[in-house]
């Protein structure tokens, strides 16, 4: 990994009507990391990869991608990126083979060149035997490979990837995940996105949180986790609504946050052994009875509910 | 060169859609096709083939005053007798041969007969009287016109063909009563001269009773198409059919693939390709590229398909490759403006269903109209308000053979459309993905 960074994101900004996408937002992606934005739904990792990537002018700030400006020079950007975008972007009509060559056109490959590294590809994504099947006969995993591959034909620098594993079965979102670390071993420097706490855990180098628009933490996931201390998170269910038994927990000494998910309540801690007991009476107080427990190591979740007071999924 | 790259690829695409390539060829060869069965039985090898109608005379007559008739005048070279004998000798002659089949009957009843027998289908009594009444100023000379009621066409012809022989008579003896009238004592021996002259007249015009009720009138100065039509008359009823569907369907062509640039949108391959280092002029000018090559290719193999199935002979090559040209930009450039106002593809229901098919109709109202001189100058007007209307009138232009410089209006007419569409249809787009 190089020290020298591939993305500088200074100051972003972006609204749509009035609602405020991206709020100045600021990062540094390093040469060769896979540097992940994980946030809900909503947060504004889409927006900020689209701006990175040229598709939406920024309202505000900037951003240098190998050293160049997504403002004053987004050929060059362009030239440098490949953009696996969080949702098909395949002609369904043509084969596997085709897609391929025309997208390498479009990367300005021609020829003998472009033959080569379709073949290339072809074999990296494990789909050459089926190459000249249209993608629209292909497994939603397939399609994935295929949306991967078409961002690896010009041999990029950078590689954004957009929530690349939304909706497909657990193998083919395996197969994309090793494929991820293949690239990072290539050298490849990878943004990716996600709301998958456990995809950005495994795979990242570093992490950025978002939320509504906010870049609100930044760092190894060893950092991120430490933001929190010791604190654990516990996962209960009650027998009734849990009404007012949220504001008795959330009184309850060492209790640092409460937060509800339907039927389940999320309560941050300092420490369970001792705090868990008081849980316990505070709902016996109100005649519930807790139905379930889970107690969990701090992780990314942990931190998300540290630093918003709600889940990640909400 | 990436401009044509994504044309080419939009082409494959277009081409590979069982859909798009139905509407593109299969409809409109096929609705021609429809009407070249409904209407083929009028042809036969380019001449008509109508049965022969069987007609049974019974000629009653007795006689009247002798008008001095040459038999030369006469049909069949005879002279006739009587007035009766005339009309017999019209039926019979050598001109009527191909659409009436005579058998002459000795009475009124046993003609009648042979067509309640269905052994004749149309039965001419010319009364004892006939001559006489025909002589007598105030008299009425009427023939018995018995038919099967259950045909129309055949006996419909033989009746017309009597009414204008009839009304020629007429002529000939309001002739003679004229003359009789103002000619002094000694003249009246020019009477037969009077009436040999109208009679001439008359004949003359019995004899073209044939072309005069069968004719399918072709424009002046006929070439090309409007030639082929003489010689056989469904190609003018298929010709301009044909070239409207070619028209409705190009602009539908038009419209569809232009539509590619809102599916790729939905598809989200544009926003791709917009990531790409390709510029955004190119991945329009290819995207518009695309929909003038599509309706290209439609619009030759359709030309091509028409003349060697169906025989149509489209004009001279320069007046309808200016044509053909026409309508590949006007369509080209109709569907990429009307597209930009859309924002999605849902609202292409709307519009394949209202805008592309109200002005398509339109366009080809002047074909529905051809028949009716009056609805045919309304409607033509009504049709050059859109351009399906110039691309229609420019194709009729050159199949009826009319000067390259008729046809130049159309086409250029059609041009100064394509390119207001074509600016505003970019200016658009540009605004949209900028």
């Amino acid at each position: 990994m190089s020290y020298v960074p591939a993305i500088e994101v200074l100051d972003l900004h972006r609204s749509f009507g009035e609602t405020k996408a991206v709020q100045g937002v600021s990062f540094e992606v390093l040469q060769g990391e896979i540097f992940s934005l994980l946030g809900p739904n909503g947060a504004g990792k889409t927006t900020t990869i689209s701006m990175l990537c040229c598709l939406l002018r920024p309202d505000g700030g900037d951003a240098r991608v190998m050293g160049y400006s997504i403002r004053s020079d987004p050929t060059g950007v362009k030239s440098v990126l490949g953009v696996v975008p969080q949702e098909l972007a395949l002609y369904e009509d043509l084969t596997a083979r085709e897609n391929l060559v025309f997208w390498g056109k479009m990367y300005g490959l021609r020829g003998a060149p472009l033959k080569a590294r379709v073949d290339e590809v072809l074999e990296i994504i494990g789909l050459r035997d089926r190459s000249n099947e249209r993608v629209g006969k292909y497994s939603g995993g397939m399609k994935r490979r295929v949306n991967i591959g078409v961002a690896l034909l010009h041999k990029p620098k950078i590689i954004y990837m957009d929530e690349p594993t939304v909706g497909i079965d657990p193998q083919s979102r395996r197969n994309i995940l090793d494929s991820v670390v293949a690239l990072k071993n290539q050298g490849m420097t990878v943004l990716y996105t996600t709301h998958y706490m456990e995809e950005a855990q495994e795979l990242s180098d570093r992490i950025a949180i978002m939320d509504h628009g906010n870049l609100i933490a930044c760092g190894t996931n060893e950092q991120l986790v430490k933001l929190v201390g010791q604190q654990t998170r516990i996962d209960l269910t009650l027998n009734v609504e849990a009404g007012s038994i949220l504001s008795a927990w959330q009184s309850v000494r060492g209790v640092a946050r409460v937060s509800v998910e339907e039927d389940k309540i999320s309560v941050l801690v300092d420490d369970s052994n001792q705090v868990l007991p008081r849980l316990f009476e505070a709902a016996t107080r109100f005649s519930a009875r807790i139905t379930s427990v889970d107690i969990r190591e701090p992780n990314l979740e942990t931190v998300f509910l540290h630093l918003t007071g709600r889940a990640l999924r909400d | 060169m990436k401009a044509l790259d994504i044309a080419l690829k939009d082409l494959t695409r277009s081409f590979r859609s069982p859909f798009a390539v139905l509407f593109m060829f299969g409809i409109p060869l096929l609705v021609t096709g429809m009407f070249y069965f409904m209407f083929g039985n009028i042809a036969n090898e380019g001449e008509f083939n109508l049965p022969r109608t069987k007609v049974i005379l019974a000629n009653l007559d007795e006689g009247g005053p002798k008008f001095q008739i040459n038999p030369k005048n006469i049909p069949g070279g005879k002279a006739a007798e009587n007035m009766g004998e005339l009309v017999v000798g019209v039926m019979q002659s050598e001109e009527m041969a191909d659409l009436v089949e005579v058998s002459l009957a000795s009475q009124a009843a046993a003609a009648r007969t042979a067509v309640d027998r269905q052994d004749s289908q149309v039965a001419i009594i010319i009364p004892p009287d006939f001559s006489k009444q025909f002589a007598d100023v105030d008299g009425e000379a009427v023939i018995e016109f018995y038919q099967d009621p259950t045909l129309t066409i055949g006996p419909g012809i033989i009746k017309s063909i009597l009414n204008r022989f009839m009304d020629g008579m007429a002529g000939v003896k309001i002739a003679v009563n004229i003359f009789l009238d103002q000619a002094e004592p000694d003249e009246t021996a020019l009477v037969g001269q009077v009436v040999q002259q109208y009679l001439e007249i008359s004949l003359a015009q019995s004899e073209d009773l044939e072309g005069e009720l069968l004719e399918v009138r072709a424009p002046s100065s006929p070439q090309g198409n409007a030639a082929a039509e003489v010689s056989n008359p469904l190609l003018g009823i298929i010709s301009p059919i044909m070239g409207g569907m070619m028209v409705f369907y190009a602009f539908f062509t038009g419209t569809s693939t232009a539509q590619s640039i809102l599916k790729e949108e939905e598809e989200r391959t544009l926003p791709r390709l917009f990531t790409t280092p390709t510029p955004q002029a190119a991945i329009l000018s290819g995207k518009f590229l695309a929909v003038f090559l599509t309706v290209l290719v439609q619009v030759a193999v359709l030309l091509t398909a028409a003349r060697l199935i169906f025989g149509i002979q489209w004009g001279d090559f320069l007046p309808v490759a200016l044509i053909a040209a026409g309508i590949v930009f006007s369509a080209s450039a109709f569907g990429i403006f009307v597209n930009s106002f859309l924002k999605n593809t849902r609202q292409a229901g709307v519009l394949f269903g209202g805008v592309l098919t109200m002005t398509g109709m339109l366009g080809m109202i002047g074909i529905f109209a051809m028949n009716s001189p009056a609805a045919a100058q309304m409607s033509d007007t009504v049709s050059l308000l859109v351009p399906q209307g110039w691309a229609v009138r420019g194709l009729l232009q050159a199949m009826n053979g009319q000067p390259v410089s008729s046809v130049l209006v159309s086409a250029l007419v059609m041009l100064a459309w394509s390119a207001v569409f074509f600016l505003i249809g970019v200016w658009r787009f540009n605004k949209r993905y900028e």
